[in-house]
């Protein structure tokens, strides 16, 4: 990972949020460690998943912890339940007046309402909330499936999105133009929108091909966190 | 049609719509629960029907009066709630009825827990339910396997009129993967269905059942029953081979994902000069029971490791296929633990012991 991919925000929370297998927890982790890299300030991430039974960020957590982030997720067994548990800890980092916090929420409308019911604590708070966006999922292949989903997200949580984050991938067969594609779709998304596309997202490998190309939008390298069982972090996704 | 991503469950409810199969009965359970959601969302747009039942007892029932009619019926489900419909499969099976049920196994036994498994192997391919009846049992190890499988266990249940049960320990439903549908699924004929209940205007009436008080009735419907699994054997063996070679030091045999971990394994070893070979069982009943035997025979093989995400089920099917010719060992780790690609190498090289390459 390089500066150049550093994407700084002024607001104290940064919010995920998109629908399902969009790679909400891919962004908020790996923006989580780069912001640890660049920021004297202490950063919580919280786990807001409360509809996705696998790969959600606490299973990360380990990792974070060794980059000085504070991972807040519901701790001992129910750490691998999938019922909706808040732990006091999530409303007390938000209505802190200090510290970076990053919130990775679940997927779709139904993963986003659990944030109305910290709408109260958010309201006079600064945030950030980024629609993440992969053109490549059932739902959010069209601008019209993509608004839908936006609006859908935004009812639920009871809060408007700031900006969308273009994170278009096919996991191990995304190429350069997979992201291209992405970018054009989250275009007409943020002008429908009205809202900024504040950055667009990838693999090291794949944006670092794309490092010459006269584009517009901030690209953001991730680097698999992850992954599944049989890959090894060196490698990208092997399909079978 | 283009590569999407899609998680395991949806790809398997996508799929499912693809080969015709719109009646859908469920009770929600994790890790299985996308699949319902996505047909709740895709099915008012092909016309089909998705009934959520009061729990999964009611949904065997369900499944076994829809399949009467000969429409494509499915449901899916997660380990507590197969063995609920147990009764229900058993009937259905005496009934010659095709029905799909999918499985998306979590760790057993009791409501255990959310996480992956591969331990419901006994219930599957032994009979979960009472009777002398077979399931045909086929288990993915990919997004898009999942999708292929799952349309040809529509196929398959119409073919033999019987239920087909698609397993995938709970990573299948939940990872994502791309995955392409095609856009017809293109099928050989199939028998007409003589016997769906579709209302007896201008015809003599059809009964669909599994009670047969004459024990001579009773046992001709098993001699029926079990004509047909003595076809599935000898038509509906399915398994993949992974670098066997005459190198071959040992022979690898496991399924579904964790197959996909043994291959990570049998990469990094080949890397390091030593050479295993994998056979990864698609169809889990009717076993490759002569294919082991065949591979685990050959000479350059020391011994046969059974790799499970359980406390040791299939390796009695191993052992049994071996028929002690050669060693047959199990690893396997259950309640949810996806063993990692490092126990798994260190399992084999602890074996191969004293042997090693280098």
């Amino acid at each position: 990972m390089t500066d150049r991919s550093y994407i700084s925000f002024d607001k104290r929370i940064v919010i995920f949020a998109g629908a399902y297998g969009s790679g909400k927890t891919e962004v908020a982790v790996n923006y989580a460690i780069q912001l640890a890299q660049h920021s004297e300030d202490p950063i919580s991430i919280i786990d807001l998943d409360i509809v996705n039974p696998y790969f959600r960020s606490r299973e990360a957590a380990l990792e974070m912890e060794t980059y000085g982030i504070r991972p807040i997720n519901p701790l001992g067994e129910q750490t691998f339940a999938d019922l909706p548990i808040i732990v006091p800890q999530i409303r007390a980092s938000i209505e802190s007046s200090s510290g970076r916090v990053i919130i990775d929420v679940g997927g779709d409308d139904l993963g986003a309402r659990v944030l109305s019911s910290m709408h109260d604590a958010l309201e006079t708070a600064q945030y950030e909330f980024l629609m993440v966006l992969n053109a490549n999922r059932p739902f959010t292949s069209t601008v019209d499936g993509a608004l839908k989903m936006m609006h859908d997200i935004e009812t639920s949580a009871r809060l408007n999105f700031t900006g969308i984050v273009s994170n278009t991938h096919l996991i191990g067969e995304t190429t350069p133009q997979t992201i291209l594609d992405g970018i054009a779709l989250a275009q007409a998304v943020a002008v429908r929108a009205e809202i900024p596309l504040v950055f667009a997202s990838g693999m090291d490998e794949v944006i670092a091909k794309l490092e010459n190309k006269n584009i517009s939008t901030p690209l953001f390298s991730l680097s698999r966190r992850m992954l599944k069982p049989w890959e090894h972090a060196s490698s990208t996704a092997k399909n079978h | 049609m283009t590569r999407i991503l899609m998680k395991g469950n949806e790809a398997i409810a996508e799929a499912a719509i693809r080969a015709g199969g719109v009646h859908y009965f469920a009770y929600p359970i994790t890790p299985q629960s996308e699949v319902g959601e996505y047909l709740a969302k895709r099915l008012p747009e092909v016309g089909g029907v998705f009934v959520q039942a009061e729990s999964e007892v009611a949904v065997g029932n369900m499944l076994f009066g829809a399949a009467s009619t000969g429409k494509r019926v499915f449901t899916s489900s997660s380990s507590p709630g197969v063995s609920l419909m147990q009764e229900a499969i058993s009937y259905m099976a005496g009934a010659q009825l095709p029905v799909v049920i999918i499985n998306i196994m979590r760790g057993g036994p009791g409501l255990g827990g959310i996480l992956p498994a591969q331990s419901d192997y006994f219930q599957s391919t032994k009979g979960g339910g009472h009777g002398d009846y077979r399931l045909l049992v086929l288990a993915p190890a990919s997004v898009q396997e999942a999708v292929d499988l799952t349309m040809l266990g529509f196929h398959l249940a119409d073919k033999y009129r019987n239920p087909v049960l698609v397993i995938g320990d709970g990573m299948i439903g939940q990872m994502m993967e791309p995955v392409e549908f095609p856009d017809k699924y293109d099928e050989p004929a199939l028998p007409a269905k003589d016997w769906a209940i579709t209302g007896a205007k201008g015809r003599k009436p059809l009964i669909t059942k599994s009670l047969f008080l004459d024990p001579y009735a009773l046992e001709q419907n098993n001699i029926v029953i079990h004509a047909k699994y003595e076809q599935m054997k000898a038509n509906e063996i399915r398994f993949e081979l992974y670098k066997v070679s005459a190198k071959n030091r040992m022979l690898i045999v496991s399924y579904g994902t964790m197959a996909r971990i043994c291959q990570t394994v049998i990469d990094d070893l080949e890397r390091e000069g030593v050479s295993i070979g994998l056979l990864r069982p698609i169809s889990l009943w009717p076993f490759p029971e002569m294919q082991i035997r065949t591979e685990a025979a050959k000479p350059n093989i020391e011994r046969v490791l059974t790799v499970e995400m359980s406390m040791g089920q299939m390796v009695e099917d191993v052992d049994k296929a071996v028929q002690g010719k050669k060693p047959v060992d199990f690893f396997g780790r259950t309640g949810g633990i996806v063993p990692a690609p490092e126990e798994v190498r260190e399992r084999i090289l602890k074996l191969l012991d004293g042997k090693m390459a280098k």
